[in-house]
């Protein structure tokens, strides 16, 4: 075992800093604030093109396809350090993970390095109104007709779409099939004719939730396939074998720099604040309840920090996951609740006010992340799913 | 960064485990629970044979010079035996002399312990069990070339089995510079000193030693005279992590065996393992253990390093306490009734870890010394940056 970063990484991780302070200037911070957080305005873009250039984005991707062949966990200090300030690269979410693991050689030529340019970003169409957790009840179909699909459905909360060059598709192609044996996976372009995209806001809209609120995205999507022909070159991997292509995308999108930063940023932040901040007097830090509560969100940040590292450990080492990202996956999401209710109580009335309101705490992120953190205990596989997974994968019982 | 142990780590580990497997059936801690001396002398003994109790000590002294994640990894793998042997205690105490006793006191020590031919135990507590150095009350006075100490040291590890006791006592009021505690290795024979056996919940050996005038060389203090409370804090802490991988090693195997037992039982026409409720439970077991097993190892892989390492033992100590805790009760609640009758195997575990919960620092204690460190002293904070301990 070894708990530290090399003295490589830590330099790394001290020139992505100081490229964040000489770049990441008010004027993209106030963007990045204006269009939402994943969503890029033109000096944001700008900014991406610098990050691409120095070669952060995709490092531990095959040079081939515009990576480095670098280290995972290269990677990870990169995404950190950037996420940290409100900015998503690395594509996490991006389905690049899948491309790389099953895409042919045209797909990964057409995709990766577009990715690594901030050319090309996906949405993800998984969620259909019938089948959130229970995916594999999806019903949006995938019909071949000669050298083409055409698809008709409904995805919902494909949080991207109305920025998204593509689409991350999963739809039923054998409907006989057994449930997880019939679907197959398509990379759609947005722009195919028959795609609409309606707008579902989530109750983090109004007013605008500060950068770095867990969940900050205001918008998602409901996205909706209507007759959408597209060539058969768009499927990902074998068709009907889209279930475990796209489970080897969901794996790694489940765990990593922005999953720990959803669930610990909090924790960072008001340790930092009551460290210097009374409330009229009123010294917080000197309460030995919460004094107790805090260094316990404490502890429990370290573990979120210690399951990604062995996360990236794993993936480091090239090795398959049997239950550790689904755990990390149950423990991190439920601290991330924990800590956000915990701050409530610590606040009081201080803690309900929302950003821009007369007396809000830190533009009222933490009124915010009430409404964010359970988020991430839904999103991306729920945490009883996730604890089925532990369970059947890492303790051998019997699926229910 | 790699917090999965190598495969250097894991062939020790699994060796342990083969033998203890073999060696240390649950009948034996149930047979040294009725048992004065507290301890198997034959397990401890074939123990010897192998080279572990100098595992971690230096090979100049007779030990295999690895660092002490690996003493870590075997003491775990004893938790997970609840092995009846002394060891614990003895290395807390051999490395409080590794890393801060004389050249004479290493050359008198270290090599019987790496051979096997001296059990050891530590004595910091008292009727104020908090684990500072204000709650020393214990006093050494020095007369001539002799220390003599009066008072009273309580919980006192396997006090009986042990030949020498590493003590901390008060020999001077606390200034700025100096916490006034000395410490010092005793003879557990020594005269003036009796002992009352204390009836645990965990049915291992623990004591409570009155002093009375005993007299001991000024030789045998470790360090300077009332310079000794780093010394003593440090082998607290080296203890605390130690003692995390015991309760650990004990709990994931009390979980294991709420798992199978799970798999087997039937209720209401299937397994017990096929109710959500239960697998979520076993789940929430298996992520508590893990989340307490890899702050331990930070912990330890701190020490090693010669980094600051006593948040980290404050915060895999309350973590463990809390959630290992957790797991041994939901490994009872699995159960159901046969988990706590005598003749099942269970509550060998339960009881053990339930009391080692209680030793070395609650979680209260540790969570305040966290709370410490990052509240009473400047600067911006960090998940995983290196935090100075505030005293």
């Amino acid at each position: 075992m070894e708990f530290a970063f090399t003295p490589e990484q830590d330099a790394l991780r001290a020139e992505v800093r100081q490229f964040i302070t000489d770049n990441v200037t008010p004027e993209i911070v106030a963007e990045l604030e204006d269009t939402g957080i994943r969503r890029r305005g033109p000096k944001t873009r700008d900014l991406y093109q610098q990050i691409a250039e120095r070669g952060w984005i995709g490092i531990s991707w095959p040079r081939e396809y515009g990576g480095q062949d670098g280290s995972r966990i290269d990677q990870y200090i990169v995404e950190e350090e950037f996420a940290r300030v409100g900015i998503t690269v690395g594509g996490a979410g991006s389905g690049a993970p899948a491309i790389l693991a099953a895409g042919s050689e045209e797909q990964k030529q057409e995709f990766l390095p577009g990715i690594i340019r901030g050319e090309i970003s996906f949405a993800l169409g998984f969620t259909e109104p019938q089948a959130g957790a229970d995916l594999a009840g999806l019903q949006c179909r995938a019909v071949r007709d000669g050298d083409e699909y055409v698809i008709n459905g409904q995805k919902m909360y494909t949080t991207a779409a109305h920025y998204a060059t593509h689409i991350y598709l999963m739809a039923r192609t054998d409907p006989d099939a057994p449930r997880h044996r019939g679907i197959s996976i398509f990379l759609i372009p947005m722009d195919t004719p028959g795609i609409t995209v309606r707008p579902l806001w989530t109750i983090q809209n109004n007013p605008p939730a500060p950068l770095g609120t867990t969940y900050g995205d205001a918008r998602t999507n409901e996205t909706f396939f209507e007759n959408v022909r597209v060539p058969a070159s768009c499927l990902l991997g074998e068709e009907n074998q889209g279930w475990y292509v796209g489970a080897m995308g969901l794996n790694l999108d489940r765990v990593g720099a922005s999953r720990y930063l959803i669930s610990i940023q909090r924790d960072e932040d008001i340790v930092n604040w009551v460290k210097d901040n009374d409330i009229e007097g009123y010294a917080m830090r000197e309460d030995p309840t919460v004094r107790d509560r805090l260094a316990d969100m404490w502890i429990e940040g370290q573990v979120c920090r210690l399951m990604t590292m062995r996360s990236m450990s794993i993936v480091e080492n090239d090795g398959a996951f049997t239950y550790e990202g689904s755990a990390e996956k149950v423990f991190a999401p439920e601290h991330g609740v924990r800590t956000t209710e915990t701050i409530a109580q610590m606040l009081g009335p201080y803690g309900q006010l929302l950003n821009g309101s007369e007396d809000a705490i830190e533009d009222g992120v933490f009124a915010h992340n009430l409404m964010g953190a359970f988020q991430s205990g839904i999103n991306h596989g729920s945490v009883q799913v996730m604890r089925d997974q532990v369970a059947r994968r890492g303790l051998g019982m019997p699926r229910v | 960064m790699n917090v999965l142990p190598s495969e250097e780590e894991l062939m020790v580990k699994n060796a342990a485990r083969e033998f203890l497997d073999a060696e240390c059936p649950s009948s034996l801690p149930r047979a040294i629970e009725q048992d004065e001396r507290g301890y198997s002398v034959e397990l401890w003994e074939k123990m010897a044979s192998l080279g572990w109790f100098g595992i971690s000590l230096p090979e100049e002294f007779g030990g295999g010079g690895l660092p002490v994640t690996y003493l870590g990894l075997i003491l775990e793998e004893c938790g997970r035996a609840i092995a009846p042997v002394p060891f614990h205690s003895t290395a807390t105490a051999a490395l409080a002399v590794v890393g801060h006793g004389s050249a004479e006191q290493k050359q008198a020590i270290l090599p019987r312990v790496a051979r096997g031919d001296l059990i050891m135990t530590w004595a910091v507590q008292e009727q104020d069990p908090r684990l500072r150095a204000d709650a020393i009350q214990c006093r050494g006075e020095v007369d001539g070339d002799s220390l003599v100490i009066n008072g009273i040291k309580h919980f006192v590890d396997n006090f009986a089995a042990s030949e020498l006791v590493v003590m901390a006592v008060r020999t001077a009021p606390p200034t700025d510079s100096s916490a006034g505690i000395t410490l010092a290795i005793v003879p557990t024979n020594a005269a003036g000193i009796s002992e009352t056996r204390l009836t645990t919940l965990a049915k291992d050996s623990q004591s409570k030693i009155s002093l009375d005038g005993v007299r001991i060389p000024l030789s045998s203090v470790i360090g300077e005279v009332s310079q000794g409370w780093p010394a003593t804090s440090e082998m607290l802490d080296t203890g605390t992590a130690l003692l995390c991988t015991q309760i650990i090693g004990a709990a994931r195997k009390d979980a294991e065996m709420a798992i199978e037992y799970a798999k087997n039982r039937v209720a209401f026409g299937r397994p017990l393992a096929g109710f959500q409720s239960i697998q979520h439970l076993c789940a929430d077991m298996t992520v508590w253990v893990d989340g307490a097993q890899l702050l331990t190892y930070e912990a330890l892989w701190k020490l090693d390093a010669g980094l600051p390492y006593g948040v980290e033992v404050s915060q895999a100590k309350a973590f463990t306490n809390d959630k290992c805790q957790a797991t041994v009760r939901s490994s009872q609640q699995i159960h159901g009734g046969i988990g706590f009758m005598m003749e099942f195997d269970l509550h060998l575990w339960y009881r053990r870890v339930t009391a080692w919960t209680m030793r070395l620092g609650t979680s209260f204690e540790h969570r305040a010394r966290v709370a410490r460190a990052l509240l009473d002293q400047p600067g911006e904070v960090r998940l995983g940056m290196n935090l100075q301990p505030v005293a």
